[in-house]
C-alpha cells in the first residue's frame, strides 16, 4: 500500500512540474507580464509542494501506527478478559493476533483472541483508509495552496530556494544526530562498564582474559569477586597487540607505499601513471575478508614453513603475517594520497633547483618531499588510523590469544579483534564481559579520533602554504 | 665591445609538433644586460632556457641547431648539464624560494656542487651572496627564518642571492619583475645594474621602459623569429625595422 501511494505521490508531482511550468508561461503571454521566475522554478514549486508534506505525513504516520495500534488492541483483549502479568506476554499475545489475522497462527484459538483478531482487522482497515484519505486531502489542499500562489506571480525562486536549503540542512541534521547517537550509546554502555571495573585496572591491567569473568549478579559484586575480576579485563596486552600489528603494517606500507607514490609523480610517464595508478588503487577495493583469507591460507603457513626449516618456532597464526598483508592494503593509501600531494608541489619550486644544477633526485629528497611532508604525514596518518581499525585481517591470521609479545612470531590479538569475539554468539548485556566490549570500541574511537585530527591539522598546514 | 659569451647558431625549438623558435642567431657579450622583448609567446622564455637546458624538463621539447658558450657547444647530448647549471644560473618570473630557511635557500646550491666544506667557508658564501643580491643587512639577524615569509621583493632578491651562491658567469631572468610593485623592482634594476660588472645577464621583460633603463643590447622577437638585435639605444631610437618600430611604440602587443 505504501508503496502504490508513493509511486502515486510521484507520479502526480512530476506531471504537475509539466503543468507548472506550461501554466505559468501562458498566463505570462496572457497577460503580458513578466515573470518573476524562469517557467521552470513554477514548476519544481509545484512539485516539491505537492511530495513534501505528502510524504512527511506518511513517514510520520507509518511511524506511529504500529504503536497506536498496539495499544488499543492489548487494552481491548485485557477488557475482554485476557490475562497478562507483564510487558513480555502482552507482546506475545499480540503477536499471536497479528498472525491469526495473517493466517499463520495454528494454536488453540480461544474466544478472546478471535474476538481481538477480528477487531485488529477492522482497525488496520480503518487506518489505512483513514490514511488513503488523509494523504490525498493533504496533496490536494497543498497543490490548490501552491497552485494560488503561482497564480499570482510569487517569488517561486526564493521560495525553492529555501525549500532546497530545508532539504539540504535536514540531510546533515540527521548526519549529525547519527554520529551522536553512536557516540552516546558507547559512552552510556563504557560507564556501566566502568562502575564495576575500575578505569586504572582497566588502563594499566596486563591481562586479558573476559571469558573468565563470570558474574552472579552484575549489581552486588562483591569484593572477593572483584577481585577475580580486575585482572579479566587489562587493556594493555590489546593495546600492544594493536600497535605492534599496525607498525608492522606501516613498516611494509609507508616505504612500498611512499617510493610508489613518488614514482608515479616525478617518474612515471602519463601513460604508464594512467594505468598504473588504477592498478594500485585494485588493492584497496580488494575485501579484506579477501586479504584475510591469503594471510591465514597462503602467508601464515609459508612463515611456519620457512621458520621451521630455519629451526624456529612459529606459530601458524603470526603477527608478521597479519602485518605484512594489512601493509600490502595499506599500500594504495599511502601511495595515492603521497602522489596527489607530491603532485601539488609547485613546478617552480622543481625548477628552481634544477637551476641551481640539483640533478632529479637531489631535487625530490631536498626540495619535493620537505615541500610535501606536512601532506605526506597526513597520509601515513590516516593509513594508521586505518591499520588500527582493521579487524578481519587479524581475526584470520593474527589469532585471538592476547599474548603480550613482541615477538612477531606469535600469535596476538587486537581491540578490534576481541570486540568481535565478544560480541559473537549469545550474550549477556548486563554482564562486565559485554560491557568491555563498548569499553574497547570507546577507547579505540578516542585514539583513531586523535590520529585523524592530527592528520587533517597536518594536511590543513600544508594547503595554506601553497593554495 | 666586449667578448661574445654566448652564441646562437640557427636555434630552432619544437614543442612536440608546433614550432617555437625559428633559426634564432642572437650573440650575447660578455658582463653585460641583454633584454628580450617581444609579446607573449614569441619564443623569448624559450631561448634563454636553452642556454641553462631547462627545456630538457619538458618531455616534448626538442631544440636543434647550435648555441654555444665559450666556444663549447650547449645543445650537446653528452653535455654535463649540472656543471652548465653551475655556470649558468637563472631567475624565475615569480619568485620561487624552497620552503627552507634563508639561509638553506642559498646555501642549497653550494651544498649541490660539493662547495663549503666547512660551516665557515658556507657561512661565507652565504653572507657573499646575499650582499651581492642587497639582501645582507634586511636579513642578517634572521637567517633561520623561513624564506617564503620574506616580502615578494625580498624573496626575488633570495632567489637572485640563490642563483649567484653558485658562482656562476651568466644570469638568466626571465621576467625578474614581473610579479613585483615598483619600489622593489627599481631596487631589482639597481642590482641588475651591480651586478653586470660581474656577470653575463640576459633579461627578458615586458617592460620597454625596464629594457632602456637596464640593458646594453635587446633583441626583439616575434612569432618564434628574431626580427631584430642591436645596441639598445639603437633599438628604442630608430630601429631598422618596421614591426620593431610598432611594437615599441605600442602599436601591437
Amino acid at each position: 500500500m505504501n508503496f502504490v501511494l508513493i509511486f502515486l505521490i510521484t507520479i502526480f508531482s512530476l506531471s504537475l512540474f509539466f503543468y507548472g511550468r506550461s501554466k505559468t508561461k501562458s498566463i505570462s503571454i496572457e497577460k503580458n507580464i513578466k515573470l518573476k521566475a524562469l517557467p521552470k522554478f513554477y514548476g519544481y514549486y509545484l512539485v516539491l509542494w505537492c511530495s513534501i508534506p505528502a510524504l512527511v505525513f506518511l513517514l510520520v504516520w507509518s511511524l506511529f501506527e504500529p504503536i497506536i495500534i498496539k495499544t488499543i488492541i492489548i487494552e481491548t483483549a485485557a477488557n475482554q478478559g485476557a490475562i497478562f502479568d507483564d510487558k513480555n506476554e502482552a507482546n506475545l499475545i499480540y503477536e499471536k493476533i497479528k498472525a491469526i489475522h495473517l493466517g499463520t497462527y495454528f494454536g488453540d484459538i480461544d474466544s478472546i483472541l478471535k474476538e481481538s483478531a477480528l477487531s485488529y482487522a477492522k482497525f488496520i482497515n480503518l487506518f489505512t483508509n483513514s490514511k488513503v484519505v488523509l494523504i490525498f486531502g493533504i496533496i490536494i489542499s497543498s497543490v490548490i495552496y501552491a497552485l494560488n500562489k503561482i497564480k499570482n506571480n510569487n517569488k517561486a525562486r526564493d521560495d525553492v530556494e529555501r525549500i532546497l536549503k530545508g532539504l539540504l540542512f535536514v540531510s546533515s541534521l540527521i548526519a549529525i544526530l547519527t554520529t551522536l547517537g553512536i557516540i552516546f550509546s558507547l559512552l552510556f554502555e563504557s560507564i556501566k562498564f566502568f562502575s564495576v571495573i575500575n578505569v586504572f585496572d582497566y588502563l594499566f591491567g596486563t591481562n586479558w582474559s573476559p571469558q573468565r569473568a563470570f558474574v552472579r549478579d552484575a549489581s552486588s559484586i562483591t569484593a572477593e569477586e572483584y577481585e577475580d575480576l580486575k585482572d579479566a579485563f587489562g587493556f594493555i596486552p590489546l593495546i600492544a597487540g594493536t600497535s605492534f600489528i599496525a607498525f608492522i603494517a606501516m613498516l611494509v606500507a609507508v616505504p612500498v607505499g611512499l617510493f610508489s607514490g613518488i614514482y608515479m609523480a616525478e617518474y612515471a610517464s602519463s601513460k604508464v601513471r594512467k594505468f598504473s595508478k588504477p592498478i594500485i588503487e585494485i588493492l584497496a577495493g580488494i575485501p579484506t575478508v579477501v586479504y584475510g583469507f591469503f594471510a591465514a591460507l597462503t602467508v601464515g603457513p609459508f612463515f611456519r614453513q620457512f621458520g621451521e626449516s630455519l629451526g624456529l618456532t612459529v606459530s601458524s597464526e603470526s603477527a608478521l603475517a597479519a602485518g605484512l598483508i594489512m601493509g600490502i592494503m595499506i599500500i594504495p593509501y599511502v601511495s595515492s594520497l603521497s602522489d596527489d600531494v607530491i603532485n601539488s608541489v609547485p613546478q617552480s619550486l622543481r625548477d628552481g633547483s634544477y637551476a641551481v644544477g640539483a640533478t632529479k633526485s637531489e631535487t625530490i629528497k631536498q626540495v619535493v618531499i620537505p615541500a610535501a611532508l606536512p601532506g605526506i604525514i597526513g597520509s601515513v596518518l590516516l593509513a594508521v588510523s586505518r591499520a588500527i581499525g582493521e579487524t578481519m585481517i587479524v581475526v584470520m591470521a593474527a589469532g585471538l590469544a592476547a599474548n603480550l609479545t613482541i615477538n612477531p612470531l606469535e600469535s596476538t590479538t587486537t581491540i578490534t579483534t576481541q570486540i568481535v569475539m565478544i560480541l559473537v554468539g549469545d550474550q549477556e548485556f548486563d554482564s562486565p564481559k559485554t560491557q568491555s566490549a563498548f569499553a574497547l570500541g570507546l577507547t579505540l574511537f578516542i585514539a583513531t579520533l586523535i590520529l585523524n585530527y592530527i592528520a587533517q591539522r597536518a594536511v590543513k598546514k600544508y594547503r595554506e602554504k601553497y593554495d | 665591445m666586449n667578448n661574445i659569451k654566448i652564441k646562437s647558431k640557427n636555434l630552432n625549438v619544437y614543442y612536440g609538433e608546433k614550432q617555437a623558435l625559428y633559426d634564432v642567431n642572437l650573440d650575447l657579450n660578455e658582463k653585460e644586460v641583454t633584454a628580450l622583448i617581444g609579446p607573449s609567446g614569441c619564443g623569448k622564455s624559450t631561448f634563454i632556457r636553452c642556454i641553462n637546458r631547462m627545456n630538457d624538463v619538458i618531455d616534448i621539447c626538442k631544440v636543434t641547431g647550435n648555441i654555444e658558450m665559450d666556444g663549447i657547444e650547449i645543445n650537446d647530448k653528452d653535455l654535463d648539464v649540472v656543471s652548465l647549471r653551475e655556470r649558468v644560473g637563472m631567475v624565475f618570473q615569480k619568485p620561487n624560494p624552497f620552503p627552507k630557511s634563508i639561509y638553506d635557500n642559498v646555501s642549497y646550491g653550494p651544498k649541490i656542487h660539493g662547495k663549503g666544506e666547512s660551516k665557515n667557508e658556507l657561512d661565507e658564501i652565504v653572507e657573499h651572496s646575499l650582499k651581492k643580491a642587497a639582501l645582507w643587512e634586511e636579513v642578517k639577524d634572521r637567517l633561520e627564518e623561513p624564506g617564503t615569509s620574506l616580502s615578494g621583493g625580498q624573496q626575488q632578491r633570495l632567489c637572485i642571492a640563490r642563483a649567484i651562491s653558485v658562482n656562476p658567469e651568466v644570469i638568466l631572468m626571465d621576467e625578474p619583475c614581473s610579479a613585483l610593485d615598483p619600489i622593489a623592482t627599481a631596487k631589482i634594476e639597481e642590482l641588475i645594474d651591480e651586478l653586470k660588472k660581474t656577470y653575463t645577464i640576459v633579461i627578458v621583460t615586458h617592460s620597454m621602459a625596464q629594457a632602456v633603463r637596464v640593458s646594453q643590447k635587446t633583441g626583439f622577437f616575434h612569432l618564434g623569429k628574431l626580427i631584430e638585435v642591436g645596441k639598445t639605444e639603437k633599438i628604442f631610437k630608430n630601429p631598422d625595422n618596421k614591426m620593431t618600430q610598432d611594437y615599441i611604440t605600442g602599436r601591437f602587443g
